[in-house]
């Protein structure tokens, strides 16, 4: 692991480093910004920011920090802009033929759950909808989103519940 | 099972065998199993995603490139900043900041603090002060007798073995002869605080502590005598009285069957011995005289 170890002390001002640290945290980067703040606040535009400043100040950021520095840049773009806004993230429209046997009533039922699902998510703080996201569909552990919202594992956990009840609530009704 | 407490359990993926069977026993395990599934319908990748490294680079303006020049500054500097900070660190230890002034028998001198504050300091008196720290603290250290007059600023602390007293901007004069402290407040307000006790003088006002005892009273002159070359003591116990002889004089004083706690009124001059030993023993109906090696006894003039 000595090749690791001189990687550590690399210049990030390198192209090749600087590139290996796009592909690694970019989309990782990206999708904390989806799930936290939406569409409307172009994610990927954000992102992209946070690694521009990042190269801008490649001189003073070790190899070690550049994650954090990412995410805390990226996370302070986005707070600047966001006005309390909220946040509706879009959900995959159903195509008919995936469910070919059921009736268009189950159909409109089904959308109606997702009309709902979408709403309840937007009842989520950012922080709660970025831990159940992160951990629920990319698969994140709660070390990993810990360490990138800067808080201790509990807090995740206890982000993630929250956010589970209040979906829970909110999709009372609906059998499926 | 509590309910809720199953829930917590199974999102964080640490249920055990048991509590397992009891959460998919739940009546709205569907439900609950359902939120998990559908959250894949908002997943981000479907909507949005990020550009590869080729479309960022475009944001890289060509020509910015991370600053490389001057590289040779850095380790200059770097090498001169120790320099310096190792000068500083020796400068301070070596080039001792505190001031020390002390005054000798019969000696009283004035010194201008940094600050404009003069002190007027009696004899036999020691004043201790750090010039370097002088402008974030103004702290002096007495042992003795000594009059200041302080400039307007921030506080201004006189420390002494047997209190502490605080003045912002005023004219007082602070006397500590072992275990004898005594402040006078000739302008201002002063904060006098001893161990067991804290106190508050206004112009004119007087605190003692001798003896075990807190004396509190009036002083209506504008000044300490001592400053026009006069001491003058009101009610104070003789042996004080005497050690202010001595400090004056360079002589030593015993007394030969006098009392030392007798309490005095009145005072002596500094440029006559002779005149003062005169004033300090006629009140109290005493004589004295010398022996060879300059010490004066003081006696009742019975005898």
């Amino acid at each position: 692991m000595t090749s690791l170890a001189k990687e550590l002390h690399k210049d990030i001002c390198e192209k090749e480093i600087f590139s290996g640290i796009y592909n690694k945290y970019s989309k990782d980067l990206h999708n904390f910004l989806y799930y936290k703040y939406g569409e409307e606040l172009n994610p990927n535009d954000k992102a992209q920011d946070a690694f521009v400043k990042l190269w801008e100040n490649c001189k003073k950021v070790k190899l070690s920090m550049a994650k954090a520095f990412l995410y805390k840049v990226a996370n302070n773009m986005m707070l600047n802009e966001i006005k309390h806004q909220k946040v509706v993230l879009r959900h995959q429209k159903l195509k008919p033929r995936d469910y070919t046997n059921e009736t268009p009533e189950f159909l409109m039922e089904k959308e109606q759950y997702f009309k709902k699902y979408q709403q309840a998510l937007s009842m989520l703080s950012g922080e709660q909808r970025v831990a159940f996201m992160l951990n629920k569909v990319e698969g994140k552990k709660h070390e990993e989103i810990a360490e990138m919202l800067g808080v201790t594992r509990k807090v995740v956990e206890y982000r993630i519940y929250t956010a589970f009840s209040i979906l829970k609530n909110e999709l009372e009704g609906f059998k499926i | 099972m509590d309910k809720e407490y199953l829930i917590e359990k199974w999102l964080s993926n640490q249920l055990t065998e048991e509590e397992l069977k009891a959460f998919e026993a739940m009546e709205d395990y569907p439900q609950l199993i359902a939120i998990l599934d559908n959250a894949g319908q908002f997943k981000a990748s479907e909507f949005s995603s990020m550009s590869n490294f080729e479309t960022f680079q475009k944001r890289l303006k060509t020509d910015q490139k991370p600053v490389r020049k001057l590289s040779w500054i850095k380790p200059i500097l770097r090498i001169a900043s120790v320099l310096v900070l190792g000068i500083a660190i020796y400068s301070i230890f070596i080039f001792n900041n505190t001031i020390k002034v002390q005054t000798l028998s019969g000696e009283k001198i004035e010194i201008e603090l940094p600050d404009a504050s003069k002190v007027m300091i009696n004899a036999q008196s020691e004043i201790k002060y750090s010039k370097r720290k002088w402008e974030q603290k103004r702290e002096v250290s007495l042992v003795g007798e000594a009059f200041f007059t302080v400039a307007k600023g921030s506080t201004f602390d006189v420390i002494t073995t047997e209190g502490i007293v605080t003045v912002v901007g005023t004219q007082f004069n602070v006397k500590q002869r072992d275990a004898f402290f005594e402040v006078t407040c000739y302008e201002g307000i002063v904060n006098v605080r001893t161990k067991t006790f804290t106190e508050e003088l206004r112009a004119g006002g007087n605190i003692r502590f001798s003896e075990g005892k807190i004396i509190q009273g009036q002083n209506t002159s504008e000044y300490p005598t001592w400053l026009k070359n006069i001491s003058s003591f009101h009610r104070m116990p003789f042996s004080q009285v005497i050690a202010e002889l001595e400090r004056q004089y360079s002589i030593k004083i015993v007394l030969d069957e006098v009392s030392p706690e007798i309490l005095f009124t009145g005072g002596f001059i500094h440029n006559n011995m002779d005149n003062a030993l005169k004033s300090v023993t006629q009140p109290l109906s005493l004589k004295y005289r010398m022996d060879g090696t300059n010490n004066v006894i003081l006696y009742p003039s019975e005898k």
